[in-house]
């Protein structure tokens, strides 16, 4: 993995050393977890599931995006997914939404750097 | 050493439940050095695999939060299926919820283990339980197999006393020119006595099995009684008679200075029959001339085998009689009085018990 991509990876806010020693030093390994990250279902159906308030919904994909962000050591998004999980147990939709909206930046950042066009490699 | 050898050397199949493919991926990537890795994305595709892989099976990694079957749910068939205690089973969550931690705990989850995971922290604890799951199963075999065996060497050291007893008993029928057959055919009778007419009513197989074995002792005490008296062809005299008799006193005290005999569940039959098999029922036997039921059922059993064995027989101071003759003597007490309900049990099987000497006059 070339400084260029881990300087870009963690600018979209992963702790690069983190993750890999998760997957036992394994570069190839991230990149393909990494590559599946924009694929994973689940952020499609936390935003639908907040656009229908099916609230139950929303905190079970909102969980296990905590986890996968968290196997990924993407350690802002593990935050804020984690802090949108419980909102939405206690039956926070307004707190859930509000999350929402520093979510979406970045996650949409992360899917950017993952792609190879992110912000830190400007 | 090559990913293969290590699997097939910790042998079993490790199953990893969870919906999401970036989770297992990172777990299948920790695991798939020591074992075969099977992927399931949810609690119903869990469960099949559970029964499928069965005997492989040395672990489940399981999510919490799952669409179709939950974690917990599964975790709850699998308690009441019992596989809990098969196999270890641990939660792999990002939840920290107290209620689901407590309802896990209380099913029997293994452990449960936080997410994003540790890579060696979850390898060392699931693999300790492996272990641990693995060296149980092997002691279980160990301790089943040897059960078996001193189950086996048990039943050796019986035959084997059965054996001793035997031979000496037969050493001393000996001396008084006698094969050891007449040993083995009392035996033979009272055990017959016993398992097929109403006398053995209320006894187990086990005890008729010492009786049996005691009657072979009956006359121990003859070594105690001098040779010349022992094997006199022709009648005792009084005195002489007095000598002989005391071979029943002398086989229980005999009897009584072996002291490993005394754990022998045969032995305080042994010592009954060998004092009082000459008793009879109407008192007029020795040594201690008791009447009725105060002889015991085994000593009763047992006088008359004798009897009935010596008169079939050819011995020393006689010629074998006829079977009418030997029952006519019987029967009319010539031979002393026996209990008539142990006689009427006697001649409902004597048919079968007369087979034993034709066969030996044929031989």
């Amino acid at each position: 993995m070339t400084q260029e991509r881990r300087a870009e990876l963690t600018a979209a806010g992963i702790d690069v050393e983190a993750a890999l020693e998760r997957l036992l030093g394994s570069e190839a390994l991230l990149e393909r977890l990494l590559g599946k990250f924009p694929e994973d279902g689940n952020y499609q159906a936390l935003r639908s599931a907040l656009e229908t308030g099916d609230l139950e919904r929303a905190a079970d994909a909102a969980h296990t995006l905590k986890g996968v962000c968290g196997n990924l050591s993407m350690t802002a998004l593990y935050g804020l997914f984690s802090r949108q999980t419980e909102a939405l147990r206690r039956g926070d939709a307004a707190a859930a939404g509000t999350l929402m909206e520093q979510i979406a930046p970045a996650y949409e950042a992360m899917c950017r750097a993952i792609g190879g066009q992110g912000d830190g490699a400007r | 050493m090559s990913k293969q050898q290590t699997a097939a050397e910790c042998g079993g199949t490790l199953l990893i439940v969870d919906d999401d493919a970036i989770n297992r991926a990172v777990l299948e990537n920790i695991f798939s050095p020591y074992y075969t890795i099977r992927e399931a994305e949810n609690g119903a595709e869990g469960l099949r695999a559970v029964r499928e892989e069965r005997d492989r099976l040395c672990a489940v990694l399981l999510d919490v939060v799952m669409p179709q079957l939950d974690g917990l749910e599964v975790l709850r068939r699998l308690h009441r299926e019992g596989e809990l205690a098969r196999v270890p089973v641990f939660l792999i969550t990002a939840e920290t919820g107290d209620r689901v931690l407590k309802e896990a705990y209380g099913l029997g989850v293994m452990d449960v283990i936080a997410k994003p995971v540790v890579p060696y922290v979850v390898l060392r604890r699931v693999q300790s339980v492996i272990e641990l799951f693995q060296a149980r199963r092997r002691l279980s075999r160990t301790v089943e197999s040897q059960q078996a065996r001193l189950l086996e060497q048990a039943e050796r050291m019986v035959r084997l006393s059965q054996g001793m007893i035997e031979s000496l008993a037969t050493a001393i029928e000996f001396r008084s020119e006698e094969s050891g057959d007449h040993v083995r055919r009392i035996c033979s009778i009272t055990t017959c006595l016993l398992d097929r007419t109403e006398l053995g009513r209320g006894l187990s197989r086990e005890d008729v099995r010492h009786i049996g074995l005691a009657a072979i002792l009956h006359d121990v005490g003859k070594i105690a009684v001098p040779d010349a008296i022992l094997n006199k062809p022709g009648r005792l005299t009084a005195e002489e008679f007095e000598i002989m008799k005391t071979h029943t006193v002398q086989g229980a005290a005999l009897l009584d200075r072996i002291p490993q005999l005394h754990e022998h569940p045969a032995y305080r039959y042994a010592r009954d029959i060998a004092r009082h098999h000459h008793e009879r029922w109407d008192g007029r036997g020795y040594p201690d001339g008791l009447r009725g039921d105060e002889i015991s059922l085994p000593a009763q059993v047992v006088s008359l085998a004798d009897v009935y064995d010596a008169l079939s027989c050819k011995r020393v101071y006689k010629d074998a009689f006829p079977r009418e003759t030997v029952l006519e003597m019987i029967r009319s007490g010539a031979c002393g009085v026996f209990n008539p309900r142990l006689l009427d049990s006697f001649l409902s099987v004597e048919e079968g018990l007369s087979r034993m000497y034709r066969k030996e006059e044929t031989a």
